[in-house]
């Protein structure tokens, strides 16, 4: 079987409004994948930057994949969110990126996108907080209900993540 | 009978910790130590406490160190820990805080899961001259041999209440991880507040060994060009 190791950071994110954001993170893979070591999801820190615009989560990633075919190459989804002083949690942003599929250190901007509510919706998120949010997370990786949504542009996350492939020359895979 | 192909590979990386950039904080000295998954160690023997500088030398201002105690290190003696010198900003208008503190470890590994990780932690006195923690930072080892640069973000934990806030800014003693490796791991951060205030730049020197012989590609070398070691350029993004 062949095998792929992801080992890099989310590094941070830029162009949000909000301050103190925080990031949920996913990888999503098909059904001939297997994950052999590995967190498969988790959570950075929360960030408040002093210098600049740029908060910094340097959340390490380190996951080791046994494959058998090429279909459902992993992909890596996330939510940013922000936390104001009180503690509570309003979404920024929803992104997804696939996994790069060529061996070595790659840099990826993942941009983001929030849904928009009616007008009263929008509204209330400026004073108040809140907003809509995505019932099922599988939205922001699948292309399937998209249609039905509005959305609006949040900020870009930054990746730096590095792959290693085992035996894929093994198969005849070009990559 | 043919003969059995290698088992394991090797890491060898070799560096510095080259310069930092904090506007905010000055008289800075900071600690590396390298952390890994299970199937990993290094091979040259780690060298104790007795070769580190004189752990004195932390919370007593600008005392020079005792040059008595510096080992002699051989070169082919890999270090997995290290604590710097400390650095003041000089006086030109850069305001550069530049280490130049050597790295060289060597591991050996059956898998590629739990790639070494560095992990930095600056110092510096407040205000008071207690030695207070200015930021962690860790990066992955790069795992395409060759030359890189990495400049990390440094943070430090922060309390929500400003109660808290004064208390620890009065009493010297800030929120500070119990163990640094905690910032090379994912798992328990959610329920963590952080500032980022600084950066540490750092250059790495890789070279493998035996893993295209075990199936491993990982992908072209490097070649980004990186001239030598630099002054701080000022922030990357």
């Amino acid at each position: 079987m062949a095998e792929v190791h992801v080992i890099g950071q989310i590094m941070g994110a830029t162009g949000f409004s909000e301050s103190s954001l925080f990031c949920k993170w996913g990888i999503h893979t098909g059904a001939a994948w297997k994950l052999l070591s590995g967190v498969r999801e988790g959570q950075t820190q929360v960030d408040t930057p002093q210098i600049g615009d740029m908060a910094y989560w340097s959340h390490p990633i380190d996951l080791h994949f046994a494959t058998k075919g090429l279909q459902g190459w992993p992909r890596l989804h996330l939510q940013v969110w922000s936390q104001d002083s009180f503690g509570r949690c309003q979404l920024a942003g929803y992104g997804f990126c696939h996994v790069p599929s060529s061996p070595g250190t790659h840099q990826l901007d993942c941009p983001t996108w929030r849904p928009l509510g009616s007008w009263r919706e929008q509204l209330a998120r400026a004073f108040v907080g809140g907003g809509p949010q995505l019932l099922r997370g599988d939205a922001i990786y699948s292309g399937a209900d998209r249609y039905r949504l509005h959305t609006a542009a949040g900020g870009t996350v930054h990746l730096e993540l590095g792959l290693l492939l085992r035996h894929f020359d093994r198969y005849g895979v070009e990559c | 009978m043919a003969a059995a192909g290698p088992s394991v590979f090797l890491l060898m990386v070799n560096g510095q910790v080259e310069s930092a950039q904090f506007p905010e904080y000055d008289d800075l000295y900071c600690k590396y130590c390298f952390v890994y998954g299970q199937d990993w160690a290094p091979t040259a023997q780690m060298v104790k406490e007795t070769a580190l500088p004189p752990a004195a030398q932390r919370g007593e201002g600008h005392g020079s160190p005792e040059l008595g105690h510096w080992p002699s290190l051989s070169s082919s003696q890999g270090l997995e820990e290290g604590i710097s010198q400390i650095t003041s900003k000089s006086q030109d208008a850069r305001r550069a805080l530049v280490w130049n503190f050597p790295i060289d470890v060597t591991f050996k590994s059956t898998n590629p899961y739990g790639w070494p990780q560095i992990v930095l932690s600056v110092y510096g006195p407040d205000v008071f001259g207690n030695d207070v923690v200015r930021g962690y930072g860790a990066v992955h080892v790069p795992f395409s041999p060759g030359r890189h640069k990495k400049t990390i973000p440094m943070f430090v934990p922060e309390s929500v209440s400003k109660l808290q806030k004064f208390t620890s800014w009065f009493m010297g003693r800030r929120p500070e991880y119990t163990d640094p490796k905690v910032v090379a791991q994912g798992e328990g951060r959610e329920v963590t507040r952080v500032r980022s205030q600084g950066f540490v730049t750092l250059l790495f020197n890789v070279v493998t060994k035996d893993m295209r012989k075990l199936g491993y590609d990982t992908g072209p070398p490097d070649t980004q060009g990186v001239s030598g070691p630099s002054t701080p350029q000022g922030l990357p993004r």
